[in-house]
């Protein structure tokens, strides 16, 4: 696939929060560095502007990095691009297979054991059953778990689960990557071996997305970085100018 | 939308254009429904992992509820308990199909919320697993439903086509009422409650474990009481009995109606499902 791309244009999110009385919030409407915009919506409901007006063009072989205060939006972002939300306004278009790593938990069952874990989860990413069954002894062999794919997931440590996940989130045949936070999970050995795979993955003409606060790491996958605050982007810049972004902090 | 290849997700409006994109996660849901079997089916095997026996642990449980409600009840009422066994043991078992799907049918969004809020997968799909879910328990519980047939020899009288037309009658309109609660207990809290309190009234209100005989046909105590239609289309043709042909008219209607209102409210609230989480 080479006309992998993203294309959001004035893409705009508000989150209803609903059971919160905005007028208690009035008072503390002033602009703070942290979160979204709070604001009341003209039916009077609690809304958080988590981004407003956002444009955002990536083609193949892009490696976005995202940083911004907590709150900015980076998660927001990545979900609305994995397809979970409607814009308010704008719109989002994304071309080629998707594969969002946003939370590691994301269909796991701790009481499953790891063999049915990466077919739930496989399934869940849009792998068919036989597409499972072909990459498992792939998959299991990434994950270097061994004997251990036969036991629950809940025996497992948070390490050895990060490497399930990633070696089934990986596995499929993604365009589209997208990732929040968590790819220094592993042990030196195991990063060395998500560095080269995600790399991998990137070269077959593949759309990076990652959101971090970790310039190094950015610098290490990224070789774009765009910054949000408040839900604002900034324009999308090239890697080493990372500094001048962190700088306008 | 989603041939997987191309996500388009828009901040356009407009009742059609609404319509048009819940009838999109509708038919992506369709083509994903191995998805939601996996899910459903793993639901069932997660919930009794480890356990011997499983899900026939309830068929046991519901067995045992009908052998003594079927005696103890047979016995009050002075009915024999050839004819009360298998009516109370059908009547237990199907309702379980209907309150099961309607009860879990709260759970169903609340329950999917972190799939929901990360991926791009319909709606639908969630809706397919509880029924989906309920329905491989039946198939479990169909043993009751075997065992009472096979040993007090309806099998000879009964009639399992007008049975099978009431039972996916029954299945397509517990769907939508699944659904409604699925959408309103996302966004109101107290809605799980509210149906659990109506499905326990429902169950002494409906014939499950007595017989109508005292009310004449058609009283409006039976007639304005849709689980009583869905039960009897199932259970009578099974008792080797005909059921009122009204009776599938008015299921018929509410499927229709059901499902019309059911899609608008979804096609309407689809956007903000997620956020009701
Ligand atoms: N489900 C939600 N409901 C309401 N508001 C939300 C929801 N999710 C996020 N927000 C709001 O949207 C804004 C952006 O949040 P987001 O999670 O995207 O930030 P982030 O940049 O990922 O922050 P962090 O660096 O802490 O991970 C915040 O103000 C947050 O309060
Ligand atoms: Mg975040």
């Amino acid at each position: 696939m080479t006309d992998v791309s993203i294309k959001v244009t004035d893409l705009t999110l508000r989150f209803p929060v609903y059971g919160v009385d905005a007028k208690s919030l009035k008072k503390n409407l002033a602009r703070v560095t942290v979160g979204g915009r709070l604001g009341a919506s003209n039916t009077g409901a609690t809304e958080v502007t988590a981004l407003s007006h956002l444009n955002l063009n990536l083609r193949a072989g892009d490696r976005l990095g995202l940083i911004g205060h907590n709150g900015s939006g980076k998660t927001t972002l990545l979900r609305a691009l994995s397809g979970a939300y409607e814009p308010d306004e704008g719109q989002i278009e994304v071309r080629g297979r998707i594969a969002a790593l946003l939370d590691l938990s994301l269909g796991i069952d701790p009481s499953a054991t790891g063999v049915d874990n990466i077919r739930l989860r496989g399934r869940i990413a849009g792998m068919s059953s036989k597409e499972i069954e072909d990459k498992m002894d792939e998959i299991a062999e990434f994950s270097g778990l061994g004997p251990f794919l036969a036991m629950p997931m809940k025996t497992y440590s948070a390490g050895m689960q990060a490497r399930l996940a990633f070696a089934v989130a990986t596995a499929v045949e993604a365009d589209v990557l997208l990732m929040d936070e968590w790819i220094s999970v592993g042990d030196a050995d195991f990063q060395k071996l998500a560095h080269r795979r995600l790399l991998n993955l990137v070269e077959r003409a593949g759309i990076l997305v990652l959101s971090s606060h970790d310039a190094g790491l950015l610098r290490l996958y990224c070789n774009k970085v765009m910054r949000l605050e408040g839900g604002v982007a900034s324009e999308v810049k090239d890697i080493r100018r990372l500094d001048e972004l962190l700088a306008a902090a | 939308m989603e041939s997987g290849q191309h996500m388009l997700r828009t901040g356009r409006r407009g009742t059609l254009f609404e319509f048009s994109m819940a009838l999109r996660d509708l038919v992506t849901s369709y083509h994903r429904r191995g998805l939601a079997w996996s899910l459903a089916w793993h639901d069932v095997v997660s919930r009794y992992r480890g356990s011997i026996l499983g899900p026939f642990w309830i068929t046991i449980s519901m067995g045992l509820m009908v052998l003594g409600i079927g005696l103890l009840y047979a016995k009050l009422f002075g009915i024999s308990v050839a004819e009360f066994m298998p009516y109370v043991a059908m009547g237990i078992v199907f309702f379980g199909l209907m309150a099961g799907t309607i009860n879990e049918g709260c759970d169903t969004f609340v329950q999917a919320s972190s799939m929901l809020s990360q991926t791009s997968l319909p709606m639908f799909t969630f809706i397919w697993r509880t029924v989906l879910r309920n329905l491989i328990n039946l198939a479990h519980h169909a043993v009751i439903i075997v065992g009472v047939i096979l040993v007090f020899g309806l099998w000879r009288v009964m009639d399992p086509f007008p049975a099978l037309g009431g039972l996916l009658l029954t299945i397509v309109n517990l769907a939508w009422i699944s659904m409604l609660a699925a959408i309103a207990s996302a966004r109101f809290r107290d809605i799980p409650q509210f149906v659990m309190s109506v499905m326990q009234f429902a169950i002494f209100m409906t014939p499950v474990f007595w017989k109508p005989d005292a009310f004449p046909d058609r009283h409006a105590f039976l007639t304005l009481n849709p689980f009583y239609h869905m039960l009897t289309t199932i259970r009578a043709p099974l008792m080797g009995q005909q059921a009122d042909g009204l009776s599938y008219v008015i299921l018929a209607i509410m499927a229709v109606l059901g499902w019309a209102l059911t899609f608008s409210v979804f096609a309407i609230t689809r956007r903000r499902i997620v956020h009701f989480l």
